[in-house]
């Protein structure tokens, strides 16, 4: 059977005449998708496990200072969020990173032992702490990478506390977590009478009105009742905090970086594929075919590297993000969960990259004079 | 009389911001099915000549007309050259990456040949070639020969108007000369095809039947010998 030629084949023979400059091509593209990747990824996952942690706990609204990185408010107005007809309940939390080990650090949440938040949680063992005592609660997963289980201590910024109990959290972010006392991290943070926030709960949505004109109203009478705060919808306080906005801002940051780098190669590679193809440029000119045509096979070339380098870097990332997630510095405050509409964006943004960086070698090649390009050697 | 199949008007081609003048006022006609074989020495403008009438460049003064339409205003020079117009040149160029079979397919990828009707006619040129054994070879397996039998494959493929053959022996030994130029005769002849051949060898040129020759970029009217 005699072998048909498409055109998709021809320019893959022309990839493949070079094998070490597209492997290596191929390589640097895979790299920066798979930063893309993982970084987006991860910071993306950081977000969803936010939104998991106040949806598994059934918080409608949590109530912060308007411009803050790490919130302080007074503790006493929780009184006043309480009072309003429709809050159901409003607890005080502070949450604050800190470093358990050389190793490990942590999320660290202070929360009172009567907080509805705590029912987001299932406890594997102990008991729940206690308001006032140096009691602290584990994650699954923070007690398995500290090694400590109920009963042993567990010291924090200079302070002794019992783990009185693990726990599974609905959230990495809490599975990851340390729990204790509210008036505890207060202690040992300095923030007598001060909390980073307030999780509200409101009461029942009334019939006539959506859950979403009832969070807006009750959003608008928290904020009218305490002027200087800021009440958010979970949902939107999930990919708003600053610290999710951070990790956004990083990821995105260093992906661009390697993606220019990426780009750059791609743009390298077939500006000297062109090169060295002029005359045979020459000789399809010279049979026929017109700019488009040529401009278009070099185009192919470009997003085939692109596009085959952004399925590479989807492996890529797809590994580096499960590494991190087993890490212990990292797998305390993120799971490893990779979206479709993530993939998809990488594939596009991989696609993209070889349009951009093939543009000016298929432009150079498709205006070359035909009979320059077959004098050239 | 039939209207000329190409025509060349006063045809001047000049380099270097005028200063090299490779043609100055070169004029004839071809007619269908005609054989003119082009020749003069080195420097004469043989090469030049080819480039215009095969739309490869364009005059700096003069025309070329086919069948009647001005090259490069009345006619698109890309799609002349795809379908008008197969080239044969002396250093054959075929595609190293690519078969012989898949060499002869290049062209009718400019041509919007169906897919199934490519590999298919390439398989028929090259057998009327006599190279049905050499189908998957690629160019560095074929001999010189070979190769240029696989480049007059390539240029009938979209089935054009003009041959245009660019010292199409010139890198061949005096029997693969013998059989390239029988090819190329016995095409014209067969298919009704228009041949004009650019050589700087006395017996091919002497041996078509239209002799044109050049000299200092214009047409040579003394008798020959």
């Amino acid at each position: 059977m005699a072998s048909q030629l498409s055109f998709i084949g021809f320019a893959w023979k022309n990839l493949w005449r070079r094998r070490l400059r597209t492997l290596l091509t191929l390589g640097g593209i895979a790299m920066a998708i798979g930063a893309f990747v993982a970084l987006v990824g991860f910071s993306r996952s950081f977000e969803h496990e936010w939104l998991r942690l106040y949806s598994s706990s059934g918080t409608d609204i949590a109530v912060v200072e308007k411009t803050f990185l790490n919130t302080s408010v007074d503790e006493s107005l929780g009184a006043k969020i309480r009072a309003l007809p429709m809050v159901g309940q409003a607890t005080p939390i502070i949450f604050d990173m800190m470093d358990l080990t050389p190793d490990v650090n942590a999320l660290v949440f202070g929360w009172k032992a009567d907080s509805y938040d705590f029912d987001g949680l299932t406890l594997l063992s102990g008991r729940r702490f206690q308001d006032g005592k140096p009691e602290v609660l584990l994650g699954d997963i923070l007690a398995g990478n500290l090694n400590k289980k109920t009963g042993d201590s567990l010291e924090i910024q200079g302070k002794t506390f019992t783990v009185v109990g693990t726990y599974h959290g609905g959230s990495a972010l809490e599975a990851g977590a340390v729990l204790m006392p509210l008036d505890q991290l207060q202690l040992i943070a300095s923030l007598q009478g001060k909390v980073s926030g307030f999780h509200v709960r409101l009461r029942p949505d009334p019939a006539d009105e959506s859950h979403e004109q009832y969070v807006k109203r009750a959003q608008v009478a928290i904020e009218t009742a305490l002027p200087g705060l800021h009440a958010a919808p979970a949902a939107e306080w999930a990919s708003k905090n600053q610290f999710v906005a951070l990790a956004h801002a990083v990821a995105w940051g260093t992906s661009s970086i390697a993606l220019i780098v990426g780009i750059l190669g791609i743009a390298n590679t077939m500006a000297m594929s062109v090169f060295e193809r002029t005359r045979e440029i020459g000789i399809l000119r010279a049979i026929g075919w017109n700019r488009w045509r040529v401009m278009l096979l070099i185009q192919i070339e470009a997003t085939a590297l692109g596009l085959a380098g952004g399925i590479l870097g989807l492996g890529f990332g797809w590994g580096a993000l499960h590494l991190l997630s087993t890490l212990p510095q990292t797998a305390t405050i993120v799971s490893a969960s990779l979206s479709a509409g993530h993939l998809w964006e990488s594939l596009g943004i991989s696609v993209v990259s070889g349009l951009l960086a093939g543009a000016f070698p298929a432009w150079r090649g498709a205006h070359l004079s035909p009979v320059e390009a077959l004098r050239h050697d | 009389m039939t209207s000329p199949l190409l025509e060349a008007r006063n045809l001047c081609k000049s380099y270097d911001e005028g200063r090299i003048e490779a043609l100055r006022g070169v004029d004839f006609s071809i007619a269908v099915g005609e054989y003119v074989a082009i020749s003069g020495p080195s420097g004469s403008g043989k090469s030049t000549l080819l480039q215009l009438l095969g739309g490869l460049d364009i005059a700096t003064s003069g025309e070329v007309l086919f069948q009647n339409a001005v090259l490069g205003s009345a006619i698109d020079l890309d799609t002349y050259r795809s379908r008008q117009i197969g080239f044969i040149f002396q250093a054959f160029y075929l595609l190293p990456t690519l078969s012989a079979i898949e060499n002869v397919q290049v062209p009718m990828l400019a041509g919007g040949q169906v897919p199934r009707n490519r590999a298919e006619r390439a398989r028929d040129l090259l057998c009327e070639m006599g190279l049905e054994h050499r189908l998957i070879q690629y160019p560095n397996e074929l001999s010189a020969g070979e190769r240029q039998r696989v480049a007059i494959a390539r240029a009938l493929a979209n089935n054009p108007a003009i041959l245009l053959a660019d010292e199409p022996t010139g890198n061949l030994d005096s029997v693969n000369s013998a059989r390239i130029m029988e090819i190329l005769t016995g095409i014209q002849k067969k298919r009704g095809m228009t041949l004009i051949v650019i050589t700087h060898e006395n017996d091919i040129a002497n041996s078509a039947p239209r002799h044109i020759r050049l000299r200092d970029g214009l047409r040579d009217e003394r008798p020959e010998g």
